[in-house]
């Protein structure tokens, strides 16, 4: 397959700061993280109150107010010399002000946070939040997104991919417009496995015994095993989950896992703990200007494309102010700025040549520009597939499964 | 001397109201929301209702057994070894430090400036499959290439007994420190041997640092999900790590309530047999 390719003749050529190095930072104060998202958790007691009562009484205001507070997740924008080129370039085009914030951990943790307020039909702090692609779908039942008024949106419009167009999760995209996307695939260390991995049927095989990754993110983890069990996962039953389940017990029992990882598994794999793992592109991307034997591929059964959403909570205090931040993302040149430094997959493919432009002073965007990672070749996009959209009830059953699968 | 009035006065009440208030706002009414929230019904979605439903201890008691006691094996475990580990050197310490006791106190605290966390990873670089360790020991061939200490209930339990070995070194040393060395003397002129000295004397009056320690040791060694997190693997999981699972990702809240709670009533009917157990006259030392 072509998602494969040689990093060496690179490797190392960054100059600034690279976001493999920030999080490798980061990942050190992940645990004392968790735990303060953990004691905020506790405080959250039972509210009886449900979305009906949300009901859309329009956008708060019909004017900027030259003011903007956005929640993303960490390294998720540029930077450069201490400062953020994009947000830096909005302000001076549009006069509004950004307070940004990378308070985003992980989709359950941010909705735990601001779940009650939107509940009771209150505002909460921000006008953009960014939520992978099930999250805003449950966000949009339970009527906690503003409608978008895409009148104000044409760059969207002009420059946005196809695949970002009227996803499942959004239709005609009324509530939410794409920031970056990934993909949940395979990342190994052919050295290590001893060949190629092709099918995600690899990672249960007992001659890997121990040096395998597996997710403890439920949605990932299900979705590849279930269309390595040739079930599609948008039609999945819960009959389907259980036998996901049992297959994924077995390969626990064999020993074969070595860990249910969150960010973590990137590390393991760099240090040579893991042979092959469950793997996020733009990690193994990054991973690779570390040790450029590693590789990325999207299973022959099929690969998951997630899509993380800019969206506007109920009650947003500067409405107007984030849909003139949407639209401005989607100015090709700012998007490969962003796309240049995040490395995950653009939604404008415009993009790819302004970088290739760019790689000719500088070998690093040409890496960024050409690789399938980032700019996903047609073929491999023929075969990802989104995730399931549950209900509460689904959601309880297949964690419930999952839980028997990763608490061993 | 002089003769102190016996009438009732309000001062020490109202010097314990800041503590008491602290307590009641932090403690007290938080731990009965929680246990509210451990009878509740329903999802993260509609909402959770309180109606009494107890099926939540059943429900994690049955699905979470292996983790409960896992939890409670590795406690005991733990404050086990660090007491063997502690005691011979409180020991030295108190008896054989002289001028430098606070250097060697010092020494076994100095670990801790650094946080928990950082030195919990730094276990990992070093442990890892590959790394200066291992790597090094497989390239002699010393080790099968397959060797792993990572991801094993060893390395969970040993950074368990790591982590937690000074909240037991400390208060064995002070329960060792405060005892008076001519009570040994003594014992000699009465014709005991240095062994009966120690069974006789030097433990019953180190005992109450004994339950200090363990019980500093093995109440955060049960609860702590770090360790497993950072250096367990499949079958090391704790139950804090389920409790934390439930509260955070899965927005579970009266299942991972009905959890806390059960994982405290273990610890608190056993502490209550360990404090039998000791006699606790000799606790209050």
């Amino acid at each position: 397959m072509s998602d494969r390719y040689d990093l060496s003749a690179i490797a190392g050529d960054r100059r600034d700061i690279s976001r493999r190095e920030l999080l490798r930072r980061a990942g050190i104060g992940a645990g004392a993280v968790s735990m303060s998202a953990f004691l905020a958790a506790c405080g959250v007691g039972g509210s009886n109150e449900t979305g009906d009562q949300n009901q859309d009484d329009g956008l708060t205001t019909t004017k900027e107010n030259g003011e903007l507070n956005f929640a993303n997740w960490p390294l998720y924008i540029d930077r450069a010399k201490g400062r953020r080129p994009t947000l830096d370039d909005f302000t001076k085009a549009s006069g509004i002000q950004v307070n940004y914030k990378e308070n985003i951990q992980d989709n359950e943790t941010f909705f735990g946070t601001i779940q009650e307020p939107l509940a009771n039909d209150q505002a909460i702090e921000w006008d953009i939040v960014v939520l992978t692609d099930w999250m805003i779908a449950r966000m949009i039942r339970l009527g906690y997104l503003e409608e978008l008024d895409h009148s104000l949106l044409p760059n969207f419009e002009a420059h946005a991919g196809q695949i970002y167009k009227d996803p499942v999760y959004d239709p005609s995209n009324a509530h939410s417009v794409p920031w970056q996307s990934g993909i949940t695939g395979i990342g190994y260390d052919p050295k290590l496995t001893g060949g190629e991995i092709t099918s995600f049927n690899q990672l249960f095989d007992p001659s890997l015994e121990g040096k395998v990754g597996m997710f403890k993110e439920m949605r990932d983890t299900f979705t590849l095993t279930l269309l390595s069990l040739d079930i599609d996962p948008q039609e999945a039953s819960i009959a389907d989950i259980e036998a996901a389940t049992e297959k994924l017990i077995e390969q626990r029992e064999q020993g074969i896992v070595r860990q249910y990882y969150g960010n973590e598994y990137a590390d393991a794999l760099l240090r040579g703990d893991l042979a092959a793992t469950m793997a996020w592109s733009g990690d193994v991307f990054q991973l690779q200007f570390d040790n450029p034997d590693l590789r990325f591929v999207v299973p022959d059964e099929g690969g998951v494309l997630w899509v993380d959403n800019m969206a506007i909570p109920q009650n947003a205090a500067n409405p107007i102010d984030a849909h003139t931040f949407m639209d401005f993302v989607y100015d090709p040149e700012i998007a490969a700025q962003i796309t240049g430094w995040v490395n995950y997959i653009c939604p404008v493919p415009e993009a790819q040549d302004l970088l290739l432009k760019q790689g000719e002073k500088d070998s690093y965007y040409k890496t960024v520009a050409e690789s399938p990672l980032v700019f996903p070749t047609p073929e491999m996009e023929a075969n990802l597939h989104g995730y399931k959209d549950l209900t509460a009830d689904e959601e309880e059953q297949w964690q419930d499964l999952f839980q028997s699968v990763i608490q061993g | 001397m002089a003769r102190r009035s016996r009438r009732w006065s309000p001062v020490p009440y109202l010097l314990t109201l800041p503590g008491a208030l602290w307590l009641t706002v932090f403690f007290i009414v938080p731990m009965f929301t929680m246990f509210s929230v451990s009878f509740q019904e329903g999802n993260f979605e509609e909402g959770f209702v309180f109606t009494g439903y107890w099926q939540n201890y059943t429900n994690v008691l049955t699905r979470y057994d292996t983790q409960l006691f896992r939890s409670l094996a590795y406690g005991l475990i733990v404050t086990l070894v660090t007491l063997c580990l502690s005691y011979p050197m409180a020991y030295w310490i108190a008896r054989r430090g002289g001028k430098n006791k606070n250097l060697f106190l010092l020494l076994i605290l100095l670990p801790f400036f650094t946080p928990f966390i950082i030195r919990t990873l730094a276990w990992k670089q070093l442990l890892g499959d590959n790394s200066i360790i291992l790597g090094t020991l497989k390239g002699w061939n010393l080790l099968p290439e397959s060797y792993q200490v990572l991801a094993t209930s060893t390395a969970v339990l040993s950074g368990l007994i790591y982590n937690f070995l000074p909240f037991m070194a400390l208060p064995l040393y002070v329960a060792l420190e405060r005892m008076d060395p001519s009570l040994l003397d003594a014992a000699t002129d009465l014709y005991s041997n240095r062994r009966q000295a120690f069974l006789r004397v030097t433990l019953p009056l180190s005992l109450p640092g004994v339950f200090a320690g363990s019980l500093l040791t093995f109440i955060p060694a049960v609860g702590d999900f770090i360790n497993a997190d950072l250096l367990g693997g499949v079958n090391t999981v704790m139950i804090g790590n389920v409790i934390q699972r439930e509260f955070v990702t899965n927005l579970d809240y009266p299942e991972g309530a009905a959890l806390s709670f059960l994982l405290m009533g273990m610890i608190v009917i056993g502490v209550f047999l360990y404090a039998r157990a000791l006699g606790t006259e000799e606790l209050t030392g």
